[in-house]
C-alpha cells in the first residue's frame, strides 16, 4: 500500500440522498428461532443511520448478516444497484463494507501503527516498512484529531482508546459503509466526543454510517434516520426530526423512561465500610464511607483512578497509604479472598476478561463464589447445587434454556445478570458494581436497577461507577467524582446538574486524553 | 440473542456422556474387530498383558488431565517416572521397607509437582517452560545419581505385585481404579474440581469470585507429579530396575490419551474416564498392530492419525452444538 493518506477520504461513489445498500425481505432463521424476521429497508448513500433496539432484538443478527459472518436465509441485499451474495467476510471488506465492533478485536500486543496496518503491512522488498507506517499511522489519528502516539503497544491505551483506534482503523481500507456497534459502551464522554467527529467527518466524505447504541441522546446528536427492531421485527424508521425519545422507546419495549431509573431511598444505617486517605497505585488521598441502604456513585472519566480504587479495597492491589475500617474496625484487605470473607462483592468492568467463565454452564458461573457453602467437607451437593442456579435463574429472570447452557450462549445482558447475580447467594454486605450497564439495554438496566434496590432493602451497601452520567445521577446517593486518581466533588442525590459535575470531571481543557497515571 | 439459543442447546447436555459413550463403542469396536482378526487376541493372556500396558499411560493420563483442564501442560510426567524408578529402585536396595520406599517417592512426585507450581505462580514462567526443564534436568540428575547404570531392584515381592492378579484381574489394572474412582469424584463432585475448571476458564474472574487461583494451581501440578511417581512405583515394579530413562516419550503419550478422551488443549474441557479410555485406545492399537505383524513404524504413524481424526472429529461435535 503505498498511498494510505489517500485512502483515508475514499470518494463518494454515490451522491448523498441515493440509495448504496437495500435490505429486501433479508431474514435469518435459527433452528427453532426466528432472528430476524423479513427486513425490507433501504440505506441512503451519506446518512447516519441508528438501530435501537434491546438486547435480542435482532440487531447483532442483521449485522452479522451485512458484514457477512453468517449467511442469511432468505431475502435479497442489493449493493449499489447489483445483487451481493455477502457470503464471507471478505466479500463484505472487498465492497467496502467494515464494523467497529463493541469489543475491540485488535491484537493487543501489537503497536498501534501495526494495528492500523495489519493485512495491508506496507512493505519493501518484504521487509516491513515500519518507520514509515508509524509515520502513517501517526499522521492519520493527528488527522482525526486524537491525541494517541501511534508507537506505543496497543494493550497499553485505554479500553476507550483502543475502540478509536478502532475506528481509525476502519477510515483506512476504502470503506464505504461502516457500522458501529454500540462504540461509545467503553468511552468517556470526551472520547465519544471525539469519536462523533470523527462520524461526522466520515458522512461528510460520502460513507454511510449505522450506528447502533443503547444511548437515546447520542442517537438524537448524530443520526439522520432511525430503524427500531423488536423481537427481530422491524417495528419502524424514523427521521430523526420526527420523533422522540419517548416514541422510539415505546417502539423498543413498550414501556415509559420514567420506569427505567428506579430509584427507592432508604435511611442509611451504619457505616460498612470506610476508607481513610487510602492512597495506591492510579489515586490518592481518598476518603469516603459507604453506609447501608445507600448507594455510592463514583464518576469521572476512564483512567481517573475509580477502577483502581475499587480494586485496591477489594484487595487486588496493595496499598501504598492510608486506613480501611470494616464496620468501624481496622482490618488488613490483603487478597481479594480477604475482601470476599468480610463480605464484599465485586462485579468487575470488562465481564469477558474478568466477569465469566464464558465456556463453562451458567450454572456453574452463578455457584462459583459460594461453592464453599454448598459442598459438605470437600464433595458438592448436587441437589444444593442445582437448586441454588436454578432459583439463581428465576430470581434474576436470565434467559437462557438451562442452567446447562454455556455462559458465551447468552446475551451481554444476561451474562450481566450473571456477573452480578452470582452475588446474591453469596450475601455480601457491600457490592462493588463497576460499569454494570455497560452494553445492556433499556429493560435488562431496569432490572438491574431493580436488583439494586433489593439489595439496599435487605441493608446491603453499594459503591457504583459509571461513566454514565444520567446512570450515577439518577441512582446515587452520593455522588464522588474522580479526576486523574483524586477526590474532586461530593454532592448528594441530585444536589448538583450535570453540567457542574461533567466541570469537575474534566476541569482544564487541555488535559490530555487519557494520559496514564 | 437468549431466545436462539434454546432449540440448539438442548441435545448438548448429554454430550458429555455421549462423548464417553462414542470412545467406549470405538474401544469396544477395536476389541471386536481383533477378536475376529486375530485368534490370540481375546486370550486372557493377551487381555492381562494389554491392560498392564495401557494402566501406567492411563493413570498419567488422569495427573495430566488435571493440568491441562486449568489451562496448564505437564512435560515432565515422563521423566518423573524414569527419575522415581530410580529413587524407589534405591530406598528398596537400602533395606528400607517397600511401603515407605514407596511413601517417600510419591513424596518426589509431590515435591517436583509443587516446584512446578511455585515455578508457575511465583516465578511466573509458562508451565511449558518450567515442565520441559524439570523433563531434561530429571532425566540429568537420574544419571548423575545412578552413574548412567541401571539399578536391579533385590525384592521379589515388590516385583512379584505387577506380575500378579486379583480376581482375574491384573494388580496394575487395579491400580487404575484405586485412582480412577477418587480422581472422579475429585474433579466431578468437589469444590476443588470445579475450580480446576473455573481457573482453566477464566483466571481473573475465577479470583474475583474468591477461588484461590495459586493454590489450584499448585494442586493440579502436585496431583500430577504425584500420579507420575505412582506409575514410577509401577514400573520399577513390573521391570525390576531402576533407570532414569525410561518412560521415554511417556509424557506425549498422556497428553494423546487425555486429548484422545475429550480434553482441550485451551483448558476448562474434560473429564476422568475419557482419558481412561484414550489411553486403553491407544494401548489395544499398539497391541492389536503388534498381533496383526504391523510394522512398529507404522504403529507410531497410525497412532499419530487416529489422535488427529478423533480430535477432529471432537471439534465438529463441540462446533456443532454451538
Amino acid at each position: 500500500m503505498t498511498s494510505m493518506a489517500q485512502d483515508l477520504h475514499p470518494a463518494p461513489v454515490l451522491e448523498p440522498g441515493r440509495t448504496i445498500l437495500e435490505l429486501r425481505g433479508l431474514e435469518k432463521k435459527y433452528p427453532g428461532t426466528h432472528a430476524l424476521k423479513p427486513v425490507t429497508l433501504a440505506f441512503k448513500a451519506a446518512e447516519i443511520h441508528a438501530i435501537v433496539g434491546e438486547n435480542g432484538a435482532g440487531k447483532s443478527t442483521l449485522i452479522k448478516l451485512l458484514t457477512g459472518v453468517m449467511p442469511r436465509t432468505s431475502g435479497d441485499v442489493v449493493w449499489e444497484g447489483k445483487p451481493a451474495a455477502l457470503a464471507t467476510p471478505h466479500e463484505a471488506m472487498a465492497l467496502g463494507i467494515n464494523a467497529v465492533h463493541q469489543e475491540v478485536v485488535l491484537c493487543r500486543h501489537l503497536t498501534v501503527a501495526a494495528n492500523m496496518f495489519l493485512g495491508e503491512e506496507n512493505s519493501r522488498f518484504g521487509i516491513l516498512q515500519q518507520r514509515a507506517m508509524v509515520k502513517e499511522a501517526q499522521k492519520i489519528i493527528d488527522d482525526l484529531g486524537f491525541d494517541l502516539p501511534a508507537h506505543v503497544t496497543l494493550g497499553d491505551l485505554t479500553i476507550g482508546q483502543q475502540q478509536l483506534i478502532a475506528a481509525a482503523r476502519a477510515t483506512v481500507r476504502g470503506t464505504k459503509f461502516l457500522i458501529f456497534d454500540e462504540p461509545t459502551a467503553y468511552l468517556t464522554r470526551k472520547e465519544a466526543d471525539q469519536l462523533f467527529k470523527l462520524i461526522r467527518r466520515l458522512k461528510g466524505e460520502g460513507v454511510t454510517i449505522i450506528y447502533i447504541s443503547h444511548r437515546m441522546e447520542e442517537v438524537f446528536e448524530l443520526a439522520d434516520r432511525v430503524s427500531v427492531l423488536r423481537d427481530g421485527t422491524l417495528v419502524g424508521t424514523r427521521n430523526i426530526a420526527e420523533t422522540n425519545d419517548a416514541e422510539l422507546v415505546k417502539l423498543m419495549i413498550n414501556r415509559s423512561i420514567e420506569q427505567i431509573y428506579h430509584k427507592e431511598h432508604f435511611t442509611p444505617g451504619a457505616a460498612i465500610i470506610e476508607a481513610k486517605n487510602l492512597s495506591g497505585k492510579g489515586f490518592e488521598n481518598i476518603s469516603m464511607t459507604v453506609r447501608a441502604g445507600e448507594i455510592v456513585g463514583l464518576y469521572g472519566l476512564i483512567g481517573a483512578g475509580r477502577s483502581e480504587f475499587v480494586t485496591t479495597l477489594y484487595g487486588r492491589h496493595r496499598k501504598s497509604a492510608g486506613q480501611v475500617q470494616w464496620e468501624g474496625k481496622d482490618v488488613q484487605i490483603n487478597s481479594e479472598h480477604d475482601a470476599i470473607k468480610l463480605g464484599m462483592a465485586l462485579a468487575p468492568e470488562s465481564r469477558r476478561d474478568q466477569g465469566l467463565c464464558l465456556n463453562l454452564p451458567v450454572g456453574f458461573n452463578l455457584n462459583l463464589p459460594i461453592y464453599k457453602r454448598i459442598s459438605s467437607n470437600l464433595l458438592i451437593s448436587g441437589t444444593q447445587e442445582k437448586t441454588q442456579a436454578d432459583r439463581q435463574i428465576a430470581d434474576l429472570r436470565i434467559k437462557t434454556p438451562t442452567r446447562n447452557a454455556l455462559a458465551s450462549s447468552l446475551s451481554g445482558g444476561n451474562q450481566q445478570k450473571i456477573v452480578i447475580g452470582k452475588w446474591l447467594a453469596h450475601g455480601a454486605k457491600l457490592f462493588i458494581f463497576d460499569e454494570p450497564t455497560v452494553g445492556v439495554d433499556v429493560g435488562t438496566k431496569a432490572e438491574i436497577y431493580r436488583l439494586f434496590s433489593a439489595l439496599l432493602s435487605k441493608g446491603a451497601g453499594i459503591i457504583l461507577i459509571s461513566s454514565y452520567l444520567p446512570e450515577v445521577y439518577e441512582l446515587a446517593d452520593t455522588l464522588h467524582v474522580f479526576r486523574r486518581g483524586k477526590l474532586v466533588a461530593t454532592h448528594g442525590f441530585r444536589t448538583a446538574d450535570h453540567e457542574e459535575i461533567l466541570t469537575q470531571a474534566l476541569a482544564e481543557k487541555q488535559e490530555k486524553l487519557g494520559g496514564k497515571i | 440473542m437468549s431466545t436462539e439459543a434454546i432449540p440448539a442447546e438442548k441435545p448438548k447436555r448429554n454430550y458429555n456422556a455421549l462423548f464417553g459413550l462414542t470412545l467406549l463403542a470405538l474401544l469396544v469396536l477395536l476389541w471386536v474387530i481383533l477378536s475376529l482378526s486375530t485368534s490370540s487376541f481375546a486370550s486372557a493372556n493377551n487381555i492381562s498383558n494389554l491392560l498392564r500396558q495401557g494402566s501406567m499411560i492411563a493413570i498419567l493420563a488422569v495427573g495430566q488431565t488435571f493440568v491441562i483442564i486449568t489451562g496448564g501442560i505437564d512435560l515432565s510426567v515422563g521423566a518423573v517416572v524414569g527419575f522415581a524408578t530410580v529413587i524407589a529402585a534405591m530406598l528398596i536396595n537400602a533395606g528400607i521397607p517397600v511401603f515407605l520406599a514407596i511413601l517417600i517417592t510419591l513424596l518426589v512426585g509431590v515435591a517436583i509437582g509443587l516446584f512446578h507450581g511455585f515455578g508457575i505462580v511465583k516465578m511466573g514462567l509458562p508451565p511449558f517452560i518450567i515442565t520441559l526443564a524439570t523433563l531434561t534436568s530429571l532425566r540429568g540428575i537420574g544419571l548423575l545419581m545412578t552413574n548412567g547404570n541401571s539399578i536391579s531392584i533385590n525384592n521379589d515381592a515388590f516385583q512379584e505385585f505387577s506380575r500378579n492378579s486379583f480376581l482375574g484381574v491384573p494388580n496394575l489394572f487395579w491400580m487404575v481404579i484405586l485412582v480412577g474412582i477418587p480422581a472422579y469424584v475429585f474433579l466431578h463432585h468437589s469444590r476443588w474440581g470445579r475450580y480446576l475448571f473455573s481457573v482453566g476458564s477464566n483466571a481473573e474472574a475465577s479470583r474475583l469470585s474468591g477461588v484461590n487461583v495459586q493454590r489450584t494451581i499448585y494442586m493440579a501440578y502436585t496431583l500430577s507429579g504425584l500420579c507420575a511417581a505412582f506409575v514410577g512405583v509401577l514400573l520399577a515394579s513390573r521391570i525390576g530396575i531402576g533407570n532414569p530413562t525410561q518412560a521415554e516419550g511417556w509424557e506425549l503419550q498422556a497428553i494423546a490419551s487425555s486429548v484422545i478422551g475429550g480434553t482441550s488443549l485451551f483448558g476448562a474441557v474434560g473429564s476422568v474416564h475419557g482419558p481412561l479410555l484414550g489411553a486403553f485406545i491407544l494401548a489395544t492399537i499398539n497391541n492389536g498392530a503388534n498381533l496383526l505383524n504391523v510394522n512398529a513404524f507404522w504403529q507410531r504413524i497410525i497412532t499419530g492419525v487416529l489422535i488427529i481424526v478423533i480430535v477432529y472429529f471432537d471439534g465438529l461435535r463441540r462446533r456443532g452444538g454451538k
